[in-house]
């Protein structure tokens, strides 16, 4: 057994019990309050980003609510795009791209403990680009979803939900689910 | 030191509950950090306090050179120890998957830190048997200050930001001190880039570990038939690549180097031998490729074809570790792949030496 090192030898504050986490440093404030689009009255004519991220059946899913949401709801066009790492916020070319081309915007589906987080986070980011954002995540990840919400400056920001599991459902399963979660989706994005 | 010399166990108490109440822990006493003590740690380094070691974009939060030293002195390390964490942190950080989602990921996977070099026995880390552990203190606190690390300064925490299904056994606590002495192959640390003889610490994420138990045969290709029957278990493969390394026991090591196998030569093997056939993929609904991902697909005709699944060498990483009484290796299931690199310990700030804590080499 080696010898402890001596102790109390630095000058120093006193002897308090250290904050491992760096959350009460002066570094680091409180974020501001993060900023929410104006949602129009209705998706008429509305031209809808659909941001897929890889996950198991998220590209049909969200393709399926694409086509209930212009069937449906009068949207005309449809701006596909595949968030390539799903794990990580979208980055913010692809989200100053489908700000600009899009008037409202979905997201997911996050089943997994980063995706969901990510989805989240990139509605967020979404929202401050103006562009009204609905994250879909499955019902399993609520707890980190609220989380990111909250380190990104929207506590009790607002998702739709999808009873987990979605990777393993048959194509069939797929649409249903689809259109059980469009009323939550459309309020999400109307006023 | 006598009994009448002990500390107040009743202040260490006070202090170990503390920790506790402010959700500090990882569920096992901390030591409570103080900043005569931080300071010894931030001593180790000629780093500055302030200087950022890793970030996480998506989740706002940083880890400094003294929040690293906190987390560290929570974990149980001795002062001494703190180039090693700050090694092995920087190591991790090299790793894509530690880099984005992987300690939000519902996988939990456990960071695996290889130490080589004359380091091993300045600082007494175990070298021989028993080498996942326990019972070592830099083997056992080391991995563990990287876990408070991820909790404390990234704040990612089990439930919330942190998503494990079911983690894995060893998470924060598999810190491996190659056994250079009786490995027949160079050390580890070669493969990541360093020259011979510096010391150097190795970081890759696992999803678990797996023995192979073979003392049945003197047959090196039998021993390596063995441990890719483990390597190619389906139940791993969600990828159309996957990444297993080996850790073999110095017996293992021996006998294939004997017959003639350098590293390169164990890992070509592998590569060619570990894999399933499309029948087999297919029964288990992983037989298809969506982009990198598996699926489950009907179509039959690949059955027959042999899919091999280790695509590089580096993705078959070998180290030599544990003690040479038994054939016993350990198969270690890589989450996402190794960077690798190996990360050399900084020179200690002039004027201090690392002192020889005399334990057994």
């Amino acid at each position: 057994m080696p010898a402890l090192p001596s102790r109390g030898t630095t000058p120093g504050p006193p002897n308090l019990i250290l904050d491992p986490t760096g959350t009460t440093t002066t570094t680091r404030t409180a974020k501001p309050r993060a900023p929410r689009a104006r949602r129009p009255a209705s998706l008429r004519g509305a031209t809808v980003g659909l941001l897929v991220n890889t996950k198991q059946n998220a590209a049909p899913f969200l393709d399926e609510l694409g086509r209930l949401l212009k069937e449906r709801y009068g949207a005309t066009g449809l701006v596909a795009r595949t968030k390539v790492n799903f794990a990580q916020p979208a980055p913010d070319e692809l989200i100053k791209e489908m700000a600009a081309s899009c008037d409202v915007i979905v997201t997911g589906i996050g089943d997994c403990g980063s995706c969901s987080a990510s989805a989240v986070a990139d509605g967020i980011a979404f929202e401050a680009s103006n562009l009204p954002a609905a994250a879909i995540c499955s019902d399993a990840f609520g707890v980190t979803a609220d989380a990111m919400a909250e380190l990104h400056g929207a506590p009790g920001y607002r998702y739709a939900t999808t009873p987990h599991p979605v990777a393993v459902l048959t194509p069939d399963q797929v649409r249903e689910r689809a259109a059980q979660v469009l009323d939550d989706v459309v309020a999400l994005l109307t006023a | 030191m006598t009994p009448t010399q002990a500390p107040d166990p009743e202040a260490a108490q006070a202090g170990i509950e503390y920790c506790y109440a402010q959700g500090w822990s990882d569920g096992l006493p901390l030591v409570p950090a103080s900043q005569p003590l931080v300071a010894e740690f931030l001593a180790t380094t000629s780093r500055a306090p302030d200087e950022v070691i890793g970030e996480l974009e998506q989740v706002g939060r940083d880890c400094t050179v003294y929040l690293a030293a906190v987390n560290a002195a929570m974990a149980g390390c001795l002062p001494e120890y703190f180039p090693v964490v700050l090694a092995a942190f920087d190591a991790l950080m090299r790793e894509r998957a530690a880099r984005g989602g992987g300690w939000q990921s519902t996988s939990g996977p456990a960071p695996m830190i290889v130490v080589n070099g004359p380091v091993r026995h300045e600082l007494g880390f175990n070298t021989s048997g028993g080498a996942f552990g326990p019972g070592f203190r830099p083997n056992a606190t080391i991995p563990r200050a990287i876990g408070l690390i991820v909790r404390n300064a990234f704040g990612i925490r089990p439930h919330v930001l942190e998503q494990a299904t079911q983690g894995l056994p060893g998470r924060w606590s598999i810190c491996l001190a190659e056994n250079e002495e009786e490995s027949p192959w160079p050390p580890f640390a070669i493969d990541g880039g360093q020259p011979a003889g510096v010391s150097a610490v190795s970081a890759t994420l696992l999803r678990t570990c797996e023995f192979v138990d073979n003392r049945h045969t003197p047959d090196p290709e039998q021993v390596l038939w063995d441990i890719a029957d483990t390597i190619s278990r389906t139940g791993s493969l969600i990828f159309r690549d996957t990444s297993a390394g080996v850790v073999f026991c110095p017996e293992h090591a021996q006998m294939l180097a004997g017959a003639g196998y350098a590293k390169a030569d164990v890992q070509a093997w592998l590569m060619e031998h570990c894999g399933r056939t499309g029948a087999d993929l297919r029964r288990a609904g992983k037989n298809g490729l969506r982009g990198i991902a598996r699926f489950a697909d009907p179509d039959e005709s690949a059955d027959a074809t042999f899919t091999r699944i280790l695509p590089s060498p580096r993705h078959v990483p070998l180290v030599v570790a544990g003690a040479r009484n038994a054939a016993i290796s350990m198969v270690v299931r890589v989450f996402g792949e190794w960077s690798g690199t190996a990360t050399p310990l900084a020179p200690l700030p002039a004027a201090r030496e690392r002192p020889a804590v005399g334990l057994k080499t």
